[in-house]
């Protein structure tokens, strides 16, 4: 697809946003930008009211940043963390009501592809652990079910962060929170089966103490997403208030739980290699050449 | 007063890992710039802090110390700031940013 249709025709520059402008003159709208280019290009995620030093924040603006088409990309929240931060970027965000966000984004990428045919509008639902797993729950499977096609991104906190610290489905067993005394009484859920079980064509799960990794992952998953059929992507991004986490050592956290119970795992369809093989270039799905036998004689 | 973060230009342009501007969790923050290395010297350019949006979280710091172990960034006062970068002055790609910082507003 080419990128060229994103420009100002002549003249008509100086009516357009400042915002706008500013995106397309000095920001990813129009080309291609990656991780490794950041801090010298404006971003499309801009000031929020997030805590200092979140690993969700983290994780939204280095998602926003691999984004292969930020402007041609809606974002669907719900509420939670999270919508603070994705709401204030340069590219349209639609907030669902708690649990429908996958609703919502089943209908708008349906329209979406009614109204712009094979001109890719990738549709990428950003929510917390509540909203995908306990609130939104019936949705998120159903729009799986369906093989509905967009993006699904779990920011998992582990915690009911914005209202004070109640357990979550994706809370883990024996974890006590300030309200949840007790403890919780039982196991994590495990989603990341469940996207398998239901036909997600790409799940991952991804820590963002490895911004390239998290670019290669989101990259993977929207343009999957466009053609193939669903994908999920299962983030820790801790919650440094709740889990009493001291900012400076949010990466350490991160560290130690991505070796402890949170491993890079990424499971892509045999549909979807081959699609990113043909179609994007991706060499890392081809077989690999047979090693040579070893000559006997 | 509160703490922000300062990143020594020597240190940085030396090395030039641009891991701070990748961790960070403030869009638009740490910022690079090539010629605020070269015009002194250096070999590479050098990332700075835009102090406005600034959270003081540290983040950056860990990340400099024990990732990239170049001990390049310290929190210190607003007020204390050696160089103030201005946000609303910062224009990407343009050399303006660095005849910012070369004549601070404090100190």
């Amino acid at each position: 697809m080419s990128l060229d249709y994103v420009k100002f025709s002549n003249g008509f520059e100086k009516f357009m946003p400042k915002e706008y402008r500013d995106m397309v003159e000095h920001g990813p709208f129009g080309k291609k930008v990656s991780v490794s280019q950041v801090g010298s290009f404006k971003e499309v995620l801009e000031e929020h009211p997030m805590c200092a030093g979140c690993a969700m924040t983290l994780f939204i603006r280095l998602a926003m940043v691999a984004f292969p088409n930020p402007e041609d990309t809606i974002t669907v929240g719900t509420a939670g963390c999270g919508r603070l931060a994705i709401s204030q970027a340069a590219i349209p965000f639609v907030y669902g009501n708690y649990g429908d966000q996958n609703g919502v984004a089943s209908g708008l990428s349906r329209g979406l592809r009614l109204r712009f045919g094979d001109k890719p509008k990738d549709v990428v639902v950003m929510a917390g652990d509540g909203g995908t797993a306990d609130i939104g729950f019936q949705q998120v499977l159903h729009s799986w079910f369906r093989k509905e096609r967009f993006t699904t991104i779990m920011l998992d906190n582990e915690v009911y962060g914005n209202t004070g610290g109640q357990e979550s489905g994706m809370t883990n067993r024996g974890a006590v929170l300030k309200m949840a005394p007790l403890g919780k009484k039982f196991e994590k859920m495990d989603m990341v089966q469940m996207a398998k079980v239901a036909g997600c064509a790409y799940v991952a799960t991804v820590v963002p103490n490895n911004p390239r990794r998290v670019e290669s992952v989101i990259k993977k998953a929207v343009l999957i997403a466009r053609e193939v059929g669903s994908t999920y992507i299962q983030a820790y991004t801790s919650c440094n208030i709740e889990y009493a986490i001291p900012t400076d050592k949010v990466m350490e956290d991160a560290k130690t739980v991505e070796n402890d119970r949170y491993q890079f795992t990424e499971y892509v369809s045999e549909e979807a290699k081959q699609y990113l093989t043909e179609r994007y270039g991706y060499k890392e799905f081809l077989a690999k050449p047979a090693a040579a036998i070893p000559n006997k004689a | 007063m509160y703490l922000v973060a300062d990143i020594s230009v020597e240190i940085c342009a030396a090395k030039s890992c641009k891991l701070c501007t990748q961790y960070c969790p403030e869009a638009n923050t740490i910022l690079y710039s090539d010629e605020m290395g070269k015009d002194q010297g250096f070999k590479y350019g050098s990332a700075y802090v835009a102090v406005d949006r600034c959270k003081g979280c540290a983040q950056c710091v860990w990340v400099c110390d024990n990732m990239a172990k170049n001990n390049a960034i310290k929190m210190i006062m607003i007020d204390q700031l050696p160089k103030a970068a201005l946000t609303d002055n910062i224009t990407y790609g343009e050399k303006s940013t660095t005849a910012v910082l070369a004549s601070p507003v404090v100190g």
